[in-house]
């Protein structure tokens, strides 16, 4: 059952990210941001990264955008290749830019996130002048055309006005028509919807599934809630401590979760059975000093299934089937506590 | 926007009446004639100046009388020069005090925008330490120390290559104006220098920043089309106050310099009571200061899109 997590590789997939270290030198000494993640994801497809905060999400993508401040950064080791060529470290693959051409990223919080004192026209039709060599007048009509793809009303007026002028679902949408406009291969979305209230939510992820299936990009959501992920992702990478630990099909994920934490996280999350209502059982403890990280697993002073092998050694990855691995000792043939038992408790716990 | 400039240049006009109320009253307060002393005239011209402005007649009349000429742009005769109207004097000296302060402002502007975006970019590092050091020497050392310096280090400067290049002192060509100007300007130049470097930094380690990097937009661009126009903000903010600092600090480098501009009369006259022209000069600075300040607050409105829409 248990194999090897380097699995033989066949075709390159569009992005291929692998045994990716980000550090970062503070005056506390070396944060070990990211430590050996590996992922990769297919055009058309949703990977969904979540985890708590801190936990290397947000620098994962950043460090493939070439948006980590260096120094205090540094990318230590590890690969991104985009359809098997580097991008780490170049700016350009292909004579195509990768960022805002061949990778198109949103952010957590648009109210920040545009030039106030830009229009939101003229800040969508940059990359097109940029990348495309598009003139202003043609990049500009092309920014108003995107205006309406992105479902925003009066779109000739609107793209005249600020982002002060605008709401904050709307500036998400310029954000999005923004990240599309040189129609990228991939659309990296970080916490898109954590800055917008529940119903806007559910807007900008039904535009974000729309334009997916229009244009058939990959999207790569970095997100902290599950809901989001259920709603949107099809194949999930749990991080913890700078690491991916449980990765697979959304199904894998929810419903035969393999490593406790997440177990932990499905615990934590709030429902509408109403036999659980009050009960909402927060993963005890904090995340280890990343300053000086685990030998071992980074969960195990967490996990309620510790073991003595947890502290000392670092689990590999375990396939449990095609896609989904847990990086957990448990999953080990020779584990006194066997992953039948979790599946066990998965059903009790619902 | 042309309901916001008319709006603020109303405001503009109160604001000069009161100067020039509190200006008329603040003269009468002070104690002397200066009709009365050793050099005074005789005593047909006392009557016509009497009558002129009313002053034989209660303080109220005198103001109303003042008012009056005031608002038919007449700022009276000078009481201790023969035959000069203030009106004559602002004409002829005010033009080389405005170049003077336009030509500062513009120094110290462009050179506060450039070096504190500059020291932003360099943070930490060689260039930032250098002009911050020279950015503490702008703000501490006097601008009659320093206008004193640059005329020593002119002087050597023309004796070494043995013609007058940038002559030390007087008016008239654009060499002439070069030094003062730049002089002037110092203090304010590191004073912005300063503002612009703390809000450069802020904007550079912005969101949005961010956001145009992960457009891949080139540096070059990044910084001309949105660090610039964002950190540059705060400083327009102050370019208003820095113009009346500039200007009213002028008077000291004018006459460092031996600049016929407006400062050495205005000194002058304060110093032999000359009432009219006190009255004028100052009510006159103080409405080119008020028109500045309005200037500079339409400017910002083109700046920031968000003022822009303010009614």
């Amino acid at each position: 059952m248990s194999r090897n997590i380097n699995q033989p590789k066949s075709s390159p997939k569009l992005l291929d990210v692998n045994k990716l270290a980000v550090e970062f030198d503070t005056y506390g000494g070396v944060v070990h941001a990211v430590r050996d993640v590996s992922f990769s994801v297919d055009s058309g497809e949703t990977l969904a990264i979540v985890g708590e905060s801190g936990c290397g999400k947000s620098v994962t993508v950043q460090s493939i955008m070439g948006l980590i401040p260096m120094p205090p950064g540094r990318i230590t080791s590890g690969s991104a290749l985009l359809r098997g060529q580097e991008i780490l470290g170049t700016a350009m693959i292909q004579g195509r830019d990768i960022r805002g051409s061949e990778i198109g990223m949103i952010f957590q919080d648009p109210m920040t996130s545009l030039n106030p004192t830009m229009s939101i026209g003229d800040q969508i039709a940059e990359p097109m002048q940029v990348h495309k060599g598009y003139d202003y007048r043609k990049a500009y009509s092309e920014a108003i055309k995107l205006l309406e793809l992105t479902k925003i009303p009066e779109s000739t007026k609107r793209a005249k006005q600020y982002p002060f002028e605008f709401s904050g679902g709307m500036l998400q949408r310029a954000m999005i028509a923004m990240a599309i406009s040189c129609k990228p291969s991939i659309l990296i979305a970080d916490e898109p919807t954590t800055a917008l209230d529940v119903t806007i939510q559910a807007q900008i992820l039904d535009l974000l599934q729309e334009l997916q299936r229009e244009t058939g990009m990959a999207i790569v959501l970095i997100t902290h809630d599950l809901g989001v992920v259920a709603r949107l992702a099809n194949e999930v990478a749990v991080m913890y401590a700078g690491k991916i630990v449980e990765h697979g099909s959304v199904e894998d994920i929810f419903y035969r979760s393999a490593h406790p934490y997440t177990l932990g996280l499905r615990e934590a999350m709030p429902t509408n059975d109403p036999d659980k209502q009050s009960v909402l059982s927060p993963i005890p403890g904090s995340p280890p000093d990343l300053f000086s990280p685990p030998v071992g697993c980074g969960y195990c002073a967490r996990c309620p299934w510790s073991m003595s092998v947890c502290e000392s050694k670092n689990p590999e990855g375990f396939y449990l089937n095609e896609g989904h691995y847990s990086k957990c000792w448990m999953h080990h043939q020779q584990s006194p506590v066997k992953p039948i038992e979790l599946y066990f408790e998965q059903q009790t716990h619902g | 926007m042309i309901s916001y400039i008319v709006k603020r240049l109303l405001q503009g006009l109160l604001t000069v009446w009161f100067i020039a109320t509190a200006t008329f009253f603040a003269m009468h307060n002070v104690p002397g004639d200066p009709l009365l002393n050793d050099r005074a005239v005789s005593d047909a011209i006392r009557a016509n100046l009497e009558s002129k402005y009313g002053l034989d007649q209660p303080l109220g009349t005198q103001y109303l009388i003042y008012l009056k000429n005031l608002s038919q742009g007449d700022f009276g005769i000078s009481f201790t020069q023969e035959n000069r109207e203030v009106n004559d004097i602002i004409r002829e000296h005010f033009p080389v005090s405005a170049i003077l302060g336009i030509l500062a402002v513009v120094f110290a502007a462009t050179g506060g925008i450039l070096f504190g975006a500059l020291t932003a970019i360099y943070r930490n590092r060689l260039p930032d330490f250098i002009i911050m050091i020279l950015v503490i020497l702008g703000i501490s050392v006097p601008s009659f120390v320093i206008a004193a310096m640059s005329q020593l280090a002119l002087v050597s400067f023309n004796s070494l290559v043995g013609v007058t290049v940038i002559p030390v002192a007087g008016w008239g060509t654009i060499f002439h104006m070069l030094t003062p100007a730049l002089v002037l300007g110092l203090g304010t130049m590191a004073y912005l220098t300063r503002l612009m470097r703390s809000s450069m930094l802020e904007v550079v380690g912005s969101d949005y920043i961010r956001t145009a990097k992960s457009k891949g937009i080139p540096a070059p661009r990044i910084f001309t089309r949105h660090q610039i126009r964002n950190a540059i903000l705060p400083v327009v903010t102050v370019l208003g106050p820095s113009i009346a600092s500039i200007t009213t600090g002028g008077f000291v480098v004018e006459l460092v310099f031996a600049i016929p501009g407006l400062g050495r009369y205005f000194v002058q006259a304060v110093q032999q009571l000359d009432y009219t022209v006190i009255m004028g000069t100052t009510v006159f600075y103080g409405a080119f200061l008020v028109f500045m300040v309005i200037l500079v607050d339409i400017l910002y409105g083109l700046v920031d899109p968000r003022v822009r829409l303010e009614k």
